[in-house]
């Protein structure tokens, strides 16, 4: 049934077929001729309206009116604007296509503007520290800053020092565990504002070895928490909390005396 | 579309006048073929009074291959009373078609026609033209 409707709507586009040659801009048409080209019947369709046109072209104009045409197009060509670009399908779908990738390339780019070696673990160290309660850790009643001889003491682990912006406040409990690449974490949990303190080895070059230092603070974000990160002897200090980079900003400012 | 010259020049003056006036009240259409499309029933209008041709059926003919030497012998403003003798809006669409400035979306437009009718009349205009021209023009070798 939809073949014969097509069929038939082939017929009629026939039937209406341009008499002389110009460039078809409606593709049904174009489709229509070009599986008519060639046939007897259409052949002759074509030569007789070309022939019928020829002797219309030459009914005579009263020349008052002839001069109104005789430079120009009874039809002016009409130009495709902006705006009919635009509306055209295909165009709209690239577009949207481009503007979605350049937004992912931008958002890529401002969320990795900050980024700072070590900040893609200083991010998963926020994740767990969301999902850290305190009975995972053992109970420590004592100054952070004196966390680090434990720290050398006890897992053999050097430089892991708490700044001393962050060394006198009160501990509730401490914990080393290894991440998912291995490296050994030490994370400390202070009753101030319930902030979770975590060091962890500074990145280094994959090549020479060597220690990919920053300077100052750094701050990453993730699921809520907010991390300020510094790194120091080949060791990043992270002290996390809930909240946003002002809940951070008073203890980072300036060092204790 | 009118067989009559003096009539076309009288039509074609009485549109451009209109589209004067209209570009002077800053109230021209912004769709493409409004003029076209009043010229053509300004053509209609004026034929209205005119003697009507008998609605007879007409004979009928399929194109044929050597329709065109027949074509030729033609004269012009016989051609043109032939296709204004038809009933519109069949003479409107053989007019618009063999002008030759449109395409058929555009004479659909003018002659606000579907697809389906632009085609049909085509068609039966030009079987109808052939039994003209071979009444006018008989082909000894046709059979």
């Amino acid at each position: 049934m939809k073949l014969l409707s097509l069929m038939r709507r082939q017929r009629s586009l026939l039937n209406c077929a341009p008499i002389t040659a110009r460039q078809l801009a409606d593709r049904p048409m174009r489709s229509a001729i070009s599986r008519a080209d060639g046939s007897a019947e259409f052949t002759d369709q074509q030569n007789f309206d070309r022939a019928v046109a020829r002797v219309v072209g030459l009914i005579s104009i009263p020349a008052e009116s002839a001069e109104w045409f005789s430079e120009k197009d009874l039809v002016p060509v009409s130009k495709r604007t902006w705006k009919n670009t635009l509306r055209n399908p295909a165009v709209l779908a690239i577009s949207f296509a481009v503007v979605v990738i350049a937004g992912v390339f931008v958002f890529n780019f401002v969320s990795h503007l900050n980024d700072f070696p070590g900040s893609a673990t200083a991010r998963k160290l926020l994740a767990v520290a969301a999902s850290t309660r305190p009975v995972m850790l053992d109970p420590v009643d004592a100054e952070a800053g004196t966390l680090s001889d434990l720290f050398f003491m006890k897992h053999g682990l050097e430089h892991y020092d708490v700044p001393e912006q962050f060394a006198d406040f009160g501990t509730i409990g401490c914990r080393v565990f290894e991440d998912d690449e291995s490296r050994r974490v030490a994370q400390i949990w202070v009753s101030e504002k319930r902030m979770q303190f975590f060091l962890f080895p500074a990145e280094r070059d994959s090549k020479t070895g060597s220690v990919l230092r920053f300077p100052g603070w750094r701050y990453v974000h993730q699921e809520g928490w907010t991390g300020a990160v510094m790194e120091h002897s080949g060791v990043c200090f992270m002290a996390a909390v809930r909240g946003s980079d002002k809940d951070l900003q008073p203890y980072l400012s300036q060092p204790k005396e | 579309m009118l067989g009559d010259s003096r009539k076309a020049q009288e039509v074609f003056h009485a549109t451009l006048r209109e589209a004067a006036m209209r570009a002077a009240r800053g109230e021209l259409p912004s769709e493409p073929f409004w003029l076209f499309r009043d010229a053509r029933w300004r053509c209609l209008e004026a034929t209205k009074s005119d003697l009507q041709p008998e609605s007879v059926e007409m004979d009928e003919g399929d194109v044929a291959p050597n329709a065109e030497s027949q074509i030729q012998r033609l004269d012009p403003m016989q051609l043109a009373i032939w296709i204004s003798a038809a009933p519109d809006p069949q003479r409107s669409a053989l007019a618009l078609f063999y002008l030759d400035e449109f395409d058929y979306q555009d004479i659909l437009d003018i002659a606000e026609l579907k697809l389906s009718e632009l085609s049909r009349y085509l068609a039966k205009g030009r079987r109808q033209l052939q039994a003209w021209l071979d009444s006018k023009f008989p082909q000894s070798s046709k059979v």
